[in-house]
């Protein structure tokens, strides 16, 4: 029984890797730019489709890895400086259809391209760990200690460069830092990049876990939307202690009773709604989207 | 009788147009049925999207539980098909009523996203815990037991399509009146300003309150004439995935006009129609439209049809539906 949970426990970290990265672009999308970055798992979507083709044609993992980084970080640049510059500024609901039709038009892309069916990744190695009785795959452990590392690039960036602190005081006031000279433009394109390479790079390191599908970005979209509210929207550090709470939620309570681990997240959101909807780490203000 | 008119003769108008076009291509008749009661449905998203400025991400679930309380009381209790729909109708009422209160407290993307929640548990609900009455993925099958009614055999498709048409008639006329009333210029005024409307002395949390069981009542009305028409529910109705569709609908046709959601309707079935002849998948030719839809045509389909009317007539005759339109877009101050 204990190993059992043990290996729930474990599961489920790797679930929470996968959902930091992913989540990082909507909760600063959310706080920098004030809009709400539906189309963030296009991305997730490319990253996962381009190492699904590159494992299937050069078997090469890390190729694939870092083919959807790329690709996931050059499709964030295009629609940041062709369109989102453009709704900047706007009424929430305006960016949240725009941003969805964006989500569509991706969707629609990757079904035209690889087809409505979904496809398997192979694993790049299939190592088993015994850890205190229970079996758990080496690569899950890998997805969580990259993501964790990741947590501590993104942290070092935001904290010790300078335009990590311009990003940084964008989120607390963007007009004044445009007042300082700062290019706020450069800065938005700058982070929405580096937030859709993360993303591109979740997928990357998700694909050979759960597979892939066009709808795949769908349930995932929700999944990180409930990490950014529960943590908090706009904060780094609440997303990844949602992040990782989402991940037990998900993986403890999916060993617990099977349905929960689909519907046990959506309870949690329910909840923090209702009952705090500023989430665990929320920055008081204009980033609610409540009317003062 | 000149204000009787004033709202029955629009509504009438568009039914009379919609009964000559099932004459004029008579294969398209599903077609047509499935415009009247989508559109049904996409009334009910306007009022809370176009008039309240709220956008929800979960709209299935009001459609589902329309559809599913019709179907659970046709599948296990009753055969009186009238009886089913008014049950929908009061389910609709009642998770209005109950579920209000908690939800439109929130505002804008924590609204939308609530409500993508409730979705996912609905069908979560649906599929699993209450798999012995509803019977899961597969579906609720009735048809056998639905009983024939008197003037309009509800179980013949055509004249299903006739039910349709006069349920649709009414909400029309009941959308022209909310359109033209002051509760209309409240939800209007809302979206624009809350804070100002509470000065006003009007209590926006009833004002809500009300909009919002309004949108139930009628999206259940649309899930139960769903599950009449097909004789069968099953949990593919209140697919969250399914949500994107309503709102790129009242998006396509113009927000908070009068006959926006149903052009809206029909043009985004229509794309669906032919699309899906062309290609695979719709996704793609939905999300292209909708951004040219936001960016260059802001007031839909109808909104395009009514400037070009107004240009056409010497901008004399549509100027108070402009105007209010333009107060409704002031966006916020």
């Amino acid at each position: 029984m204990f190993d059992l949970y043990l290996s729930a426990v474990i599961f489920g970290l790797g679930i929470s890797g996968i959902l930091f990265l992913v989540s990082i672009g909507i909760s600063i999308g959310f706080g920098l730019m004030r809009i709400i970055n539906m189309e963030q798992m296009v991305y997730y979507t490319f990253g996962a489709y381009m190492t699904f083709a590159l494992v299937a044609s050069t078997g090469s993992f890390i190729l694939g890895l870092l083919a959807g980084t790329l690709v996931a970080a050059t499709a964030g640049f295009l629609v940041e400086t062709q369109l989102l510059r453009r709704v900047y500024g706007k009424e929430l609901m305006f960016t949240m259809v725009v941003t969805f039709s964006v989500f569509m038009i991706g969707i629609g892309l990757v079904q035209y391209i690889f087809g409505l069916a979904s496809k398997p990744v192979g694993m790049p190695f299939r190592v088993i760990v015994p850890i205190m009785g229970a079996q758990v795959p080496l690569y899950r452990l890998m997805v969580f200690v990259i993501s964790m590392s990741m947590y501590v690039l993104i942290w070092t960036f935001l904290n010790k460069t300078i335009v990590g602190k311009a990003i940084r005081a964008g989120i607390e006031n963007p007009d004044q830092v445009q007042g300082l000279g700062i290019n706020i433009r450069k800065i938005f394109t700058i982070t929405f990049v580096v937030a859709s390479g993360l993303a591109g790079f979740g997928g990357a390191l998700n694909s050979p876990l759960v597979g892939v599908a066009p709808y795949m970005g769908f349930d995932m979209l929700l999944f990180a939307f409930i990490t950014v509210i529960l943590g908090g929207l706009g904060s780094i550090k609440g997303t990844l202690v949602s992040a990782l709470i989402m991940g037990q939620v998900m993986s403890v309570g999916g060993t617990i009773y099977g349905p929960l681990a689909f519907v046990g997240p959506f309870m949690v959101m329910f909840v923090v709604i209702l009952f705090r909807p500023t989430g665990l780490y929320g920055v008081k203000g204009r980033a609610f989207g409540f009317e003062e | 009788m000149n204000q009787l008119s004033r709202y029955i003769r629009g509504p009438l108008i568009l039914v009379a147009l919609l009964v000559i076009a099932r004459y004029l291509f008579p294969s398209k008749m599903t077609f047509f049925w499935e415009v009247s009661t989508f559109g049904i449905y996409i009334i009910a998203n306007d009022i809370l999207y176009g008039y309240m400025g709220m956008v929800s991400f979960g709209q299935p679930f009001y459609l589902g539980v329309g559809a599913y309380a019709a179907a659970l009381y046709l599948a296990h209790i009753g055969h009186n098909i009238f009886i089913a729909i008014s049950l929908a109708i009061l389910a609709g009422l009642v998770t209005g009523l109950i579920l209000g209160p908690a939800y439109i407290r929130l505002r804008g993307d924590y609204y939308a996203l609530i409500n993508a929640a409730t979705c996912a548990m609905g069908l979560f609900m649906v599929e699993k815990v209450l798999y012995p009455i509803t019977n899961g993925d597969d579906g609720l099958w009735y048809r056998a037991s639905m009983h024939q009614t008197p003037f309009l055999n509800l179980k013949m498709p055509s004249d299903v399509f006739w039910f349709t048409m006069i349920v649709l008639g009414l909400v029309m006329i009941f959308y022209t009146w909310l359109d033209r009333s002051t509760l209309g210029a409240a939800f209007r005024g809302m979206k624009a300003s809350e804070s100002k409307m509470k000065f006003l002395g009007y209590d926006t949390f009833k004002l809500r309150w009300l909009g919002y069981t309004m949108m139930c009542v009628l999206a259940a009305l649309a899930g139960s004439l769903y599950a009449i028409n097909y004789g069968f529910v099953n949990p593919s109705i209140s697919e969250p995935a399914r949500a994107a569709e309503v709102l790129v609908a009242t998006l396509l046709g113009g927000p908070g006009s009068v006959y926006g959601p149903f052009f809206g309707t029909l043009a985004f079935l229509g794309i669906k129609d032919i699309v899906s002849a062309i290609m695979d998948r719709w996704e793609l030719a939905v999300g292209i439209l909708t951004i040219i839809v936001c960016f260059y045509f802001e007031g839909g389909v109808w909104g395009t049809i009514q400037t070009i009317g107004s240009k056409i007539r010497g901008r004399t005759a549509n100027q108070t539906g402009a105007v209010s339109i333009k107060t409704a877009k002031g966006g916020k101050s």
